[in-house]
């Protein structure tokens, strides 16, 4: 039980950067292999404000979420966009460049030193019925669960929203009701990253920041992805949950240098047998 | 989804001239280190060398049949570590042991096509890094048979006996011949699996595996034997990768950066070519080799040891070096998808045709 319920909570997280990558796929057709990077990014912000200025890593989402908007729009216009065309395989390599440049980047700037970010409450847990609930984890949890709520809001109710759901279904035919099609691609990947950064900026007091933390996310942003239904936010965050539930018991069950990889197993053999994913449609 | 023109649709005939000039740069190769004694540049010779035994090996299966692994480190890391184990932990020699790691890596590879070419497009891509991060956890997690995050920290190579002559692997220059024959070997392996009705058949899936196998051709059989021949060469390469190195760990090996190096190298040159992986790997390998190790080109005397350049690299590129990688990605990928060699070519037939204007112009106006 306490493993399911801390399972629950790291997975919100993992639910977050997963929805940040089936927007951007749903909307741009574009599998977005630096969605970890842009996490990371995240993570060296919120440490940046924290070290720096002294603001708490929860609150600083207020300030990493608009530039990691902003910086991930950005590279949406310049390169992305270029290829949206291209083959599959040369999309997946360019975005492999940018996180490779983000993260050597990172590294260029701050070396490639373990970073860690120590709140007053960092190690401290809630006890309930015998179950106890890291406290950061909890925060994390209901900062992501809000956030999840205000973005389903936002994709069912606001004429925005609609639209990007409209581009996501059909591109064409939502270029031919009106719709700015690109601008919508702009607004996705700005969104993608920003959600990629707020999970960073929640990740952060409870792991190491290095500039090399970017790629386990990317895959395992993946493994969400796939597991829910490409492009399918509830998808997103039903996969989310399942990984880590999934990880976190196979910690305290197999071994916990082991949860990784019995991930990855599970994805691979989901990918075999139902490679639409759980709520997928069957596309080819 | 369009496909933009790939090279080599149809690989030419017998060329005379191309073999005249592949037998010329062999020759010139090998008689290079007879001239040029520096350590670093023979180093430097070495790992070109790998880089284009690699990008041949992933040219078979990217390449000719179309799939895009970029899981290869799980077969360059196989190669490695099973050389490695035979030499330190049961005294096998190297020249033994690599066909050993091949067999390793050949079968791992029937293993991992028959589940992951079902997928297609970027699902195949998903699984095949999936494939060898599970590896590389794997290797990092069993500590009593790899050793975990320790790694090998190889001793020393026996010497080679061939009658009476003894060979040594103590300096650069064995290792650099032994590089240049490997290279070679696998250069003409991979032309003569371009030019046979196996390649053709590769050749038929990439463009259109559902039209090849309407007509007769099973895509899941051939893409194997595509991927189990690329194995063999990747665990060819890094059963010689550790020989060299003397240290791997299971980072350095089957990291997701080395997978990416593989598709780099051939997506520089030109994917699908032979000549595309020698210059992607001339493109890559003294770019970061540079910014690994700039005293090399102190030791060159092309630059003195204070040089401003030298200190720049050294205080902030040496551990950044993929920085270089990335940006090399994003420049080909937006500019020239079909690699150096696709611009090479463009630039080749303009010139031709700018040269037959010029020739029917006068006759023209005659």
């Amino acid at each position: 039980m306490q493993s399911v319920i801390s399972g629950i909570l790291v997975g919100g997280v993992y639910a977050l950067i997963g929805i940040g990558l089936t927007i951007i796929f749903g909307v741009m057709r574009i599998i977005n292999f630096a969605q970890g990077e842009l996490l990371m990014l995240g993570m060296y912000a919120t440490w940046i404000v924290f070290s720096w200025l002294g603001i708490d890593p929860f609150l600083s989402i207020v300030i990493t979420a608009p530039l990691l908007f902003l910086w991930g729009a950005f590279l949406q216009k310049t390169i992305i966009n270029r290829v949206l065309n291209a083959l599959p395989q040369n999309q997946i390599l360019l975005t492999i460049g940018l996180g490779l440049i983000m993260s050597n980047s990172i590294m260029l700037a701050f070396t490639s030193d373990y970073r860690i970010l120590t709140t007053s409450y960092s190690s401290s847990s809630f006890s309930v019925g015998g179950i106890s609930i890291s406290q950061p984890l909890l925060y994390a949890f209901l900062i992501t669960a809000a956030i999840t709520g205000a973005l389903y809001w936002f994709l069912l109710k606001t004429d925005t929203g609609q639209a990007i759901r409209a581009t996501a279904q059909d591109r064409d035919a939502a270029q031919l009701m009106g719709i700015n099609v690109k601008a919508m691609s702009v607004l996705a990947f700005g969104l993608g990253s920003a959600l990629a950064g707020v999970a960073g900026a929640l990740i952060s007091p409870t792991y190491y920041i290095f500039p090399q933390v970017g790629s386990a996310f990317t895959l395992k942003a993946f493994v969400i992805v796939v597991l829910g239904g490409m492009g399918s936010v509830i998808g997103a965050t039903l996969g989310g949950l399942i990984i880590g539930v999934t990880e976190s018991l196979s910690a305290v069950y197999i071994a916990s240098g082991l949860k990784e990889l019995v991930t990855f197993v599970l994805f691979l053999g989901l990918l075999l047998f139902k490679p639409s994913g759980l709520l997928g449609k069957t596309r080819a | 989804m369009d496909r933009p023109p790939l090279l080599s649709r149809a690989p030419r005939g017998f060329s005379v001239l191309g073999l005249v000039l592949f037998v010329a740069a062999v020759a010139a190769l090998w008689a290079f280190p007879s001239f040029v004694k520096k350590p670093y540049v023979l180093h430097m010779g070495v790992v070109l060398f790998l880089a284009i035994i690699q990008g041949q090996a992933w040219n078979v299966v990217g390449g000719y049949a179309g799939q895009y692994s970029v899981g290869h480190a799980a077969y360059f890391g196989i190669g490695a570590y099973v050389t490695t184990m035979l030499l330190e932990l049961n005294k096998i020699a190297p020249w033994i042991g690599i066909w050993a790691a091949i067999a390793a890596a050949v079968a791992l590879s029937l293993v991992i096509g028959s589940i992951t070419f079902r997928l297609r497009g970027p699902y195949f891509v998903l699984a095949s890094i999936s494939v060898a991060e599970i590896i590389r956890l794997a290797a990092l997690h069993f500590k009593d048979f790899t050793r975990g995050a320790e790694g090998f920290l190889l001793s020393d190579i026996p010497a080679l006996k061939i009658g009476a002559t003894e060979i040594e692997f103590f300096t650069k220059r064995p290792f650099y011949f032994a590089a240049l024959g490997l290279a070679v070997i696998t250069i003409v392996a991979n032309y003569l699996v371009q030019h046979s009705k196996l390649g053709y058949y590769f050749q038929a899936i990439r463009e259109d595996q559902d039209a090849a196998h309407s007509l007769g051709i099973n895509p899941a059989f051939y893409k194997n034997v595509a991927l189990a021949i690329s194995a063999a060469f990747t665990a060819w390469a890094g059963g010689f990768y550790a020989m060299f190195v003397k240290f791997i760990d299971p980072n350095t090996v089957f990291g997701l950066d080395v997978s990416v190096q593989f598709v780099l190298i051939c997506i520089i040159g030109g994917i699908g070519t032979i000549l595309g992986p020698v210059i992607g790997a001339m493109v890559l390998v003294p770019l970061s080799e540079v910014l690994r190790n700039p005293k090399g080109l102190v030791q060159l005397g092309i630059l003195s040891s204070d040089s401003g350049f030298v200190r720049f690299v050294e205080a902030n590129l040496s551990n950044a070096h993929l920085l270089v990688y990335g940006i090399l990605v994003v420049i080909v990928i937006l500019f020239a998808p079909e690699g150096v060699l696709g611009v090479i070519r463009r630039i080749a037939a303009r010139v031709r045709r700018t040269a037959a204007r010029g020739r029917t112009e006068p006759a023209a106006t005659a």
